[in-house]
């Protein structure tokens, strides 16, 4: 057995955890904190892990901060939900608003790897339109991006995690096929199948970030649900397994157990490092360009924590949008009972979906949305019961004991971006003595029509199937995204298409902050797809000189 | 042959048994008092012919097939027991194949073992249960593909019950009626099967039962992605073989076939390899051969592969048999 990875770091002496083999190692080229590195990347999840590995493996020097520790998933990952909160961002932030986000398991990860490492691994493309949502379907704002560009960096990123998807994909234009075959569906996505083939929608099996058949070193999935947990076969295409190994053989360095608390701006407005915190004292690592990835509510946060003389708002606001725009995506379920037994937690979560209302614009409202089938844990689900059906005591445990039973739907959903749900600096300090962040948040009207018509539609769906006993979770949020907003107008953007600041000009921001709209799909897929076309931009910048 | 001749000669001349017949004078004076000479056997008496020689150059084509129906069966016993164990047998009708198919291995074995000139009704009995239990299997196979939401879709035909594999319990039936045909040999006729020539029918089947066979794992190795390049090989090489029996079968004249004998081996071959193969793929599942438990039922089906060398053992014989009886 491996040492404690919260302990001390692992990523040291030359050497990293091998993720796929007990107790291995591989190689780690490292730098001094001297050294002056092409890219200091802050954040190694969706982001900054696909970053790393793509800068690395263009020739760049990098080094690549995790505040999280670097696992091992066959051996530090156990069956056991209680266990697995390690993976989460659980630092203290202060929430409030009219409808307060509950921060930690649900949106934000802390390893090596980032969130990915305990995402459920829902694969999918945005929408076309969605990158000009503004000039097309009349709301939000547009990317400064087009979805054709986005659409080979979208083949790029599902070849490089084999994504095991349809053999046709039901919705938008045509994609090439999946690097690898579906899963099999389990009986909860069957019912969801079920539902829609009675509501005349299409379904189909998700396309997963887990692999389906041997890949390399990775097992095939075993499915036992255990993913928002910590898959331990590698089946799991996280980037800790992926774009992560790849970047240090390409040459990256990666440092767990390392806090970047402020980036270091000099009198020309160039970034000239990082300071950070590992081994139980703050350092300074000198970098050419820094790149902030540490997901929507520590991206701006960290450049909020950046403020200097010259820039009193913090870092790259000269738009004053730093942490505005926050968006978090409506997650809300129906539940129910089936006459036949289900055992949703066997297999990924969501082996089925529809996206039948991100593509069917007849609605009253702006915005799209799918469901898929659901799992929860009995942990998960035991919580779910109580706050959604108020039975506690004896009642839940009689309850609990439909486990087998149990079967639902959970949607996920555009959020409108809106200026008054922000990140921002709370007066509370963090265990490194950083303020913490301060999420305020509130659905507006047109999300509140959204959920309320996902809700219905997935209860008809689900009585359709047969379910019966059904309730619903109304209250839930996932992904986040926003915050540090990408744009064409630097008075209404932080960073340009290529997540360049506008004011910084050696500072990017490359995560799931930069997004104008979210859409009403997961957002990792095309988080990463936009790391990977900000890779290609950073080295065309690179060969003409202006970086 | 020569077991033949020493069922004949063994007892009372055990000398004869290293001999294809009299050659040296002093042989002759042995074979004074023996009822029916070697010599005197090549002969076949008028009204009464020596069934028994005639057949014995042909038990060694009706042990190829009653083997090629074993393995067959085998195939179908261990991938049924394991796949409808896993299904919890459920439903009652899901242990039929593995009744049959057992049925159909000892079947096979007592025919192999047996070099007696007709066919035996209990024989007969199981391999036509098989043949009718395989087209059930599969008429039932399909109705669950259509029963599941989405029907004939690429998922269900990769997840849902396998199409093919009951037609492998036809298949084995088939080739075991095929044996018996030939066994059954009436003097002076080419053996039949199912009213048509043996030999050509039997190459035909080999073909067909080769296509049908790589169709199911072209498909089930699509599932798989092909992750390994090896799994390119039995959906590449045994059509070849396919089509050089399919050749046979279609223009059945008397001559030797080297090329089609060829890809046959090689398709033999690979049956043999595939279990290795698929061993090799079991332990890169989660936990590896020390997980077996798990692993035999999740990874790739180690009984799978020699259903090509049992249906190539078909061909083989089928090949022998139209040297002998093709056409001129
Ligand atoms: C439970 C759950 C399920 C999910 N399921 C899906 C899904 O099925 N499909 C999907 O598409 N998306 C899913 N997501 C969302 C997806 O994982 C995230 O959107 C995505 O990982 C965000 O990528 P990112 O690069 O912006 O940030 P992350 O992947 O969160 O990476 C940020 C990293 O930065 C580090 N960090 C932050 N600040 C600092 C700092 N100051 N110094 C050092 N390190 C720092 C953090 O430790 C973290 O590791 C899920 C998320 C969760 C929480
Ligand atoms: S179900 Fe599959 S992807 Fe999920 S944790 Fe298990 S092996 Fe990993």
């Amino acid at each position: 057995m491996s040492s404690d990875p919260f302990e001390r770091p692992r990523a040291a002496d030359g050497r990293a955890p091998d993720v796929f083999k007990m107790g291995g190692w591989i190689p780690m080229r490292q730098n001094r904190d001297g050294d002056e590195v092409d890219f200091a990347i802050v954040g190694t999840g969706a982001g900054g892990g696909t970053l790393a590995a793509r800068l690395a493996e263009k020739g760049f020097s990098v080094v690549a901060f995790d505040a999280g520790p670097y696992f091992r998933p066959l051996e530090d990952f156990a069956s056991d939900e209680t266990a697995q909160e390690k993976l989460y961002w659980n630092d203290p932030r202060v929430v409030e608003g009219a409808d307060p986000i509950v921060m930690g398991g649900k949106n934000s990860g802390k390893t090596v790897g980032g969130s990915m490492v305990h995402f459920a691994m829902v694969s999918l493309r945005f929408r076309p339109e969605w990158f000009k949502s503004r000039s097309t379907l009349g709301y939000g704002a547009d990317w400064p991006i087009g979805w054709e560009e986005m659409w080979r960096y979208y083949d790029q990123v599902e070849k490089d995690l084999s994504i095991s998807g349809p053999i046709n994909y039901p919705w938008g234009p045509p994609r090439p096929r999946y690097p690898y075959r579906p899963h099999p569906l389990n009986a909860a996505a069957e019912v969801l199948a079920r539902g829609c083939e009675a509501m005349g929608m299409k379904w189909t099996p998700t396309p997963l970030a887990t692999v389906s058949a041997p890949r390399g070193e990775a097992h095939p999935c075993v499915y036992r649900g255990f993913c928002r947990f910590g898959c331990s076969t590698n089946a799991k295409q996280s980037t800790l397994n992926t774009y992560i190994p790849r970047a240090i053989r390409a040459g990256a360095e990666i440092r767990d157990l390392a806090m970047v608390g402020r980036i270091e701006t000099d009198a020309r407005d160039r970034a000239t490092g990082v300071h950070y915190h590992r081994d139980g004292r703050w350092r300074f690592q000198k970098a050419r360009n820094v790149i902030v990835a540490g997901y929507a509510v520590e991206s701006p946060r960290l450049l909020l924590n950046s403020a200097t003389d010259r820039h009193r708002h913090g870092l790259a606001n000269g738009s004053g949008l730093v942490g505005k725009y926050l968006m978090t995506q409506p997650n809300q379920a129906v539940y129910g009972k089936s006459k036949d037994e289900i055992r949703w937690n066997k297999g990924p979560p969501s082996l089925a979906i529809t996206e039948h209302w991100n593509y069917d614009d007849r609605k009253d409202f702006d915005g799209g949305y799918c469901w898929m089938g659901q799992g929860p844990l009995p942990i998960e689900w035991a919580k779910t019961v109580t706050a959604s059906r108020g039975i506690w005591g004896d009642e839940l445990r009689l309850a609990m004991q439909d486990y087998n039973y149990q079967v639902g739907v959970k949607m996920v959903g555009e959020c409108m971006p809106s200026e008054a749900n922000t990140v921002t600096l709370a007066d509370q300090k963090d265990r490194y003595g950083l303020p913490v962040a301060k999420v305020t948040f509130g659905w507006s009207d047109n999300d509140k029509a959204l959920i309320r018509h996902a809700l219905d539609q997935m209860e008809m769906s689900l009585e359709a199937a047969g379910v019966t006993d059904l309730f619903r979770q109304e209250e839930d949020a996932n992904h986040l995204g926003g915050t540090v907003r990408m744009g064409d107008d630097r008075r209404t953007s932080v960073v340009d298409a290529d997540c360049r600041s506008w004011d910084v000009p050696n500072l990017f921001v490359c995560d799931g902050s930069v997004f104008p709209t979210v859409g009403g799909v997961n957002p990792s897929l095309t988080i990463q797809a936009i790391a990977l076309r900000t890779a290609d931009r950073i080295e065309q910048l690179a060969a003409r000189g202006d970086i | 042959m020569r077991s033949m001749v020493e069922k004949r000669l063994g007892a009372t001349h055990p000398r004869m048994t290293i001999m294809s017949g009299p050659t040296r004078e002093a042989d002759f004076a042995d074979l004074v008092d023996d009822p029916a000479p070697a010599h005197v056997a090549r002969e076949p008496r008028p009204g009464a012919p020596l069934r028994g020689y005639s057949h014995s150059v042909e038990i060694g084509q009706v042990r190829m097939v009653h083997g090629a129906a074993a393995m067959l069966a085998m195939s179908v016993l261990a991938d049924s027991g394991i796949e409808h164990s896993r299904g919890q047998y459920h439903n009652p009708a899901m242990f039929t194949p593995l009744v049959s198919s057992t049925l159909s291995i000892l079947a096979s074995l007592d025919g192999a073992a047996r070099s007696e000139t007709s066919a035996h009704p209990l024989r007969l009995a199981s391999y036509g249960i098989a043949m009718v239990v395989g087209l059930v299997g599969t008429a039932f196979h399909v109705h669950n593909i259509t029963k599941k939401p989405g029907g004939f879709s690429w998922e269900n035909l990769f997840y849902q019950a396998p199409i093919g594999a009951p037609a492998a319990l036809s298949l084995s039936g088939l080739l075991g009626l095929a044996a018996e045909g030939i066994r059954d040999e009436k003097p002076g006729e080419s053996p039949k099967l199912l009213g048509l020539p043996a030999a050509p029918a039997l190459a035909g089947l080999t073909a067909l039962g080769l296509l049908g066979t790589t169709a199911e794992v072209s498909l089930l190795h699509f599932r798989g992605n092909f992750q390994n390049p090896l799994m390119y090989l039995p959906v590449a090489l045994p059509p070849i073989a396919a089509a050089l029996t399919a050749e046979a079968a279609l223009r059945p004249h008397k001559r030797p076939r080297p090329q089609a004998k060829l890809w046959l081996g090689i398709t033999a071959a690979l049956g043999v390899a595939g279990v290795a193969a698929h061993a090799y793929g079991t332990h890169r599942y989660s936990g590896g051969w020390k997980n077996w438990r798990q692993n035999l039922v999740d990874g790739p089906p180690i009984p799978a592969p020699p259903a090509f060398s049992g249906l190539a053992l078909a061909g083989f014989a089928a090949l022998a048999l139209l040297e002998r009886h093709g056409d001129d």
